[in-house]
């Protein structure tokens, strides 16, 4: 679609801070309310479409003081971005094993993140999730890839990535075209093409590096919560403005500058402010370490599924012999692997 | 949020929002069915209910609905059909998507005026069915989209209500957006219902554009006007992907053979090479596409309809183009001037040089294409859709009609339509339902309410009612209906034998 001023994108999925702040704190507290209710934080889709959290009703008025000692610690609004940063890279690993085109894990990672604005991710489990959004995603693109070849792929079982299509397309409320900024950054560089002076084979080389660079820049911003804030042709120039700082491909002023000649509705200022702010927010936000994760993860497994918790205490001293294998190695499948399935 | 230990209830919740009325249509996808709202805000409002049974091959949701629902959520124009909501049946995995519901399509008008009025459709009504047809494309075309699939039987047209006439491009399940796709077009196999499917599709080519839809709506145009299709090949159904050589023989027939000259690019496309004995080695004499329409070679409405079907895609007109469509009359000046210039139509002028513009001429085209503007002007009644009210929201049955073997559904559908009305009471039995008698309120339609009354005992609404030997004629109809009623796919008398799905 070419009119993003009138798409769904635009009108339903891009918030202020005050709005994202507020989504994923309810989301949160939501998640640790249930814990208080029902002892554990998942949540199923009944065949009916009911949602149903499967732990055991807490008698709270009676008991809740009692059962609080032994309740696991839910994660906290923090601990939740750095699980869901954790995979949505993974969304992007998986997306390049496969040698998707650049839009699905895009589209992929997005999803994903839109789905997570109304759950949290002690409420629907986000390996499952992650692997759904990467297989919805190659079907809006067009790029259709059947759950089992999925599945094969990461060794998992195709029903995990099958079961929650429609728990995902409803909490995307059946939005499903997205803008990446890739596509941004093509017009862009088509334009700074022409914007560029006696273009010569030099400049043109430069140029395909800058957009290169500017690329990589992409797939770190889309990892933040920058997609949820900005358009992507904010995005785009700011990681052209980024990415040029190394590449100095252009004048990104002069550009800046007769860009927003040429588009009164902007100003110099205000964009510069704006990829100001792109640039904060990606620089703040830095990708966890797998090592500093685990201990995230395994608080999540415990308030998802808190039986768990028991049976790891005889076990404690494996999983963190596990845990120090799996933050050696980064390979997907292995990762994958580590989390125990709680298929319920 | 329910409790675990609640029982479950058996359906979706969602169901209760609608009070079903029975099954309008059911294609390769699924089901669709006619509801009436019981919301509050929207009490009564019917409502088409499509189903899209999960995907066969064990892949979750079925790629068409997620094609359909990405694109109309996008959309929003007065000539596009509306997707008011989406709903999920997490037992067997099926969407249910609830839209706006059309009483009418082009099919069903067409079919009306060939088999029951014998009369064509009237010039205000063709016009402005067309131009909202091309209005709608246009909105599409300018949002990347393509139809792909255009046809009558896709072309609703609203019934009774503020909408009224008002055109609605419909089934975006073959839509695609063709900015920047990731693969080829061409990757999903051929689409377009073969009657309707442009030039290029034929010979192969592998990137196509928006102008295969205006070719079938060239196609859509010459069918309001003769009420027959204009190019009904017989589709060769062998192989997947085979080289329609009678869908192009009947093209050719019509408006003669492409050439180089007319279409220089026609040498790259793969089955004008691989068949050249087939295609080129033909002669096609008398091209006469103002003689099959019946309209004179000046009139603006010919000149339209050429452009329309004009073989080489660059040069057929735009959806946009189409709107503005105007034609400079004084044709020998004209064409000495564009023949020298190669391009422009702008002539330096003499007193009796004259602009025509079918769409700026009268009887313009209105908001609401079934009544005409002007008083004194017949109006036709269509016929509601029929309905199937022994059916269930899953497809299954749940009267005794439903004994009737589901290869006679649609005897079904007359027989329960009469019995159990269709939210219509007051509705006289016996003219079931080939006259939508409710939306009789003109006195002025008279004659054409004559027409269909006299039609009644030709084809009679229930079939039980009037079988006997001399009335062959009826049961090839009640045939007709009846693979409609029971087949959104329109496998009656003159629709295409299949069409090709991808997927």
């Amino acid at each position: 679609m070419a009119d993003f001023q009138t798409s769904t994108h635009r009108q339903h999925w891009i918030l202020s801070r005050q709005d994202l702040a507020q989504k994923y704190q309810i989301a949160n507290q939501r998640a640790i309310q249930m814990l208080l209710k029902y002892g554990a934080t998942r949540v199923e889709v009944q065949q009916d479409g009911s949602l149903v959290y499967p732990g055991t009703p807490l008698e709270t008025e009676r008991n809740g003081t009692e059962r609080h000692t032994s309740l696991p610690e839910p994660l906290t609004i923090d601990e939740e971005f750095l699980i869901r940063r954790y995979y949505e890279l993974k969304i992007q690993q998986v997306c390049a094993a496969f040698a998707f085109p650049n839009k699905i894990q895009a589209t992929a990672v997005l999803f994903f993140k839109r789905f997570y604005l109304q759950w949290s991710v002690m409420e629907h489990d986000p390996k499952h999730i992650m692997l759904t959004c990467i297989y919805l995603s190659c079907k809006v693109e067009e790029f259709h890839v059947s759950a089992e070849e999925l599945g094969k792929g990461i060794q998992q079982d195709p029903q995990v990535v099958l079961k929650n299509e429609l728990t995902v397309l409803q909490g995307l409320h059946f939005d499903l075209i997205v803008y990446a900024p890739y596509r941004s950054l093509d017009g862009f560089l088509f334009d700074m093409e022409n914007f560029v002076q006696g273009t010569n084979n030099s400049s043109t080389q430069k140029l395909q590096e800058l957009k290169e660079a500017a690329k990589f820049v992409v797939d770190t911003v889309i990892l933040t919560d920058c997609p949820l804030l900005f358009t992507p042709g904010q995005l785009a120039l700011a990681a052209l403005r980024k990415a040029n700082l190394e590449e100095r491909a252009v004048d990104f002023e002069r550009y800046l500058q007769s860009l927003c000649d040429r588009h009164p509705k902007h100003t110099f200022k205000e964009l510069t402010l704006t990829f100001d702010a792109i640039d904060t927010t990606v620089d703040v936000s830095r990708q966890p370490k797998e090592a500093d994760l685990m201990p995230i993860d395994r608080k999540l497994k415990y308030c998802r599924n808190p039986g768990l918790q028991d049976e790891s205490k005889k076990r404690e001293r494996k999983v963190k012999h596990k845990s120090k294998r799996v933050s050696q190695d980064t390979s997907m499948t292995t990762t994958v692997d580590a989390s125990p399935m709680y298929v319920c | 949020m329910g409790e675990g230990a609640a029982p479950k209830p058996p359906r979706p919740a969602w169901l209760q929002e609608y009070e079903l009325v029975g099954k309008i249509g059911e294609g390769t996808y699924g089901l669709v069915y006619l509801a009436r709202s019981k919301k509050l805000s929207s009490r009564g409002v019917k409502i088409a209910i499509k189903r899209f049974k999960q995907s066969k091959e064990g892949d979750g949701v079925s790629p068409t609905a997620i094609r359909e629902i990405m694109l109309l959520r996008e959309c929003m124009h007065e000539n596009v059909v509306k997707l008011v909501n989406v709903h999920t049946n997490h037992l067997d995995m099926s969407l249910y998507l609830a839209f706006d519901y059309a009483e009418h399509d082009l099919y069903e008008i067409i079919r009306h005026h060939r088999e029951k009025l014998s009369c064509s459709i009237n010039q205000y009504t063709v016009k402005s069915l067309l131009w909202q047809i091309l209005n709608g494309l246009n909105y599409l075309h300018s949002n990347w989209i393509i139809h792909r699939d255009l046809k009558p039987s896709n072309i609703l047209v609203m019934g009774e209500g503020e909408e009224q006439g008002v055109v609605k491009i419909g089934d975006f399940g073959l839509a695609r957006i063709y900015q920047a796709p990731l693969k080829p077009l061409f990757d999903n196999g051929v689409v377009v219902t073969i009657w309707y499917r442009a030039p290029e599709l034929l010979l192969g080519a592998k990137h196509y554009t928006s102008a295969v839809d205006m070719w079938a709506v060239g196609c859509i145009f010459a069918e309001l006007l003769t009420l027959k299709p204009l190019f009904q090949g017989l589709e060769d159904k062998s192989g997947p992907n085979p080289f329609q050589i009678d869908q192009l023989d009947k093209i050719f027939k019509v408006l003669g053979h492409p050439t180089p000259d007319r279409w220089p690019t026609i040498g790259h496309l793969p089955h004008w090479q691989q068949n050249k004995s087939l295609i080129q080695g033909h002669k096609y004499d008398n091209p006469g596409l103002h003689t099959v329409v019946q309209l004179s070679q000046k009139s603006p409405a010919y000149d339209l309809l050429s452009r329309m079907l004009e073989y080489d895609p660059t040069k057929r007109i735009s959806a946009a183009q189409a709107l503005e469509h105007e034609i400079v009359l004084n044709c020998i000046f004209w064409y000495s001037t564009s023949i020298c210039s190669g391009t422009s139509i702008i002539v330096s002028v003499r007193g009796d040089r004259q602009i025509l513009r079918y769409f700026r001429a009268e009887p313009l085209p209105g908001r609401n294409a079934l009544v005409p503007g002007q008083p004194g002007e017949k109006i036709v009644v269509y016929p509601a859709r029929p309905v199937d009210a022994s059916t269930d929201f899953d497809g299954i049955s749940s009267t005794q009609s439903s004994q009737i073997p589901s290869s006679n559904s649609a005897a079904a559908t007359s027989a329960s339509a009469t019995a159990a009305p269709v939210g219509a009471t007051a509705r006289p039995h016996q003219q079931m339902p080939i006259v939508g008698i409710q939306r009789m309120q003109n006195t002025s339609m008279g004659t054409f309410n004559v027409n269909a009354q006299a039609n009644i005992p030709v084809v009679p609404a229930n079939m039980y009612l009037h079988r006997g030997p001399q009335q062959q004629q009826q049961q090839v109809h009640q045939q007709a209906r009846r693979r409609e009623a029971g087949n959104m796919q329109n496998t009656g008398s003159y629709q295409p034998p299949a069409k090709s799905r991808r997927m």
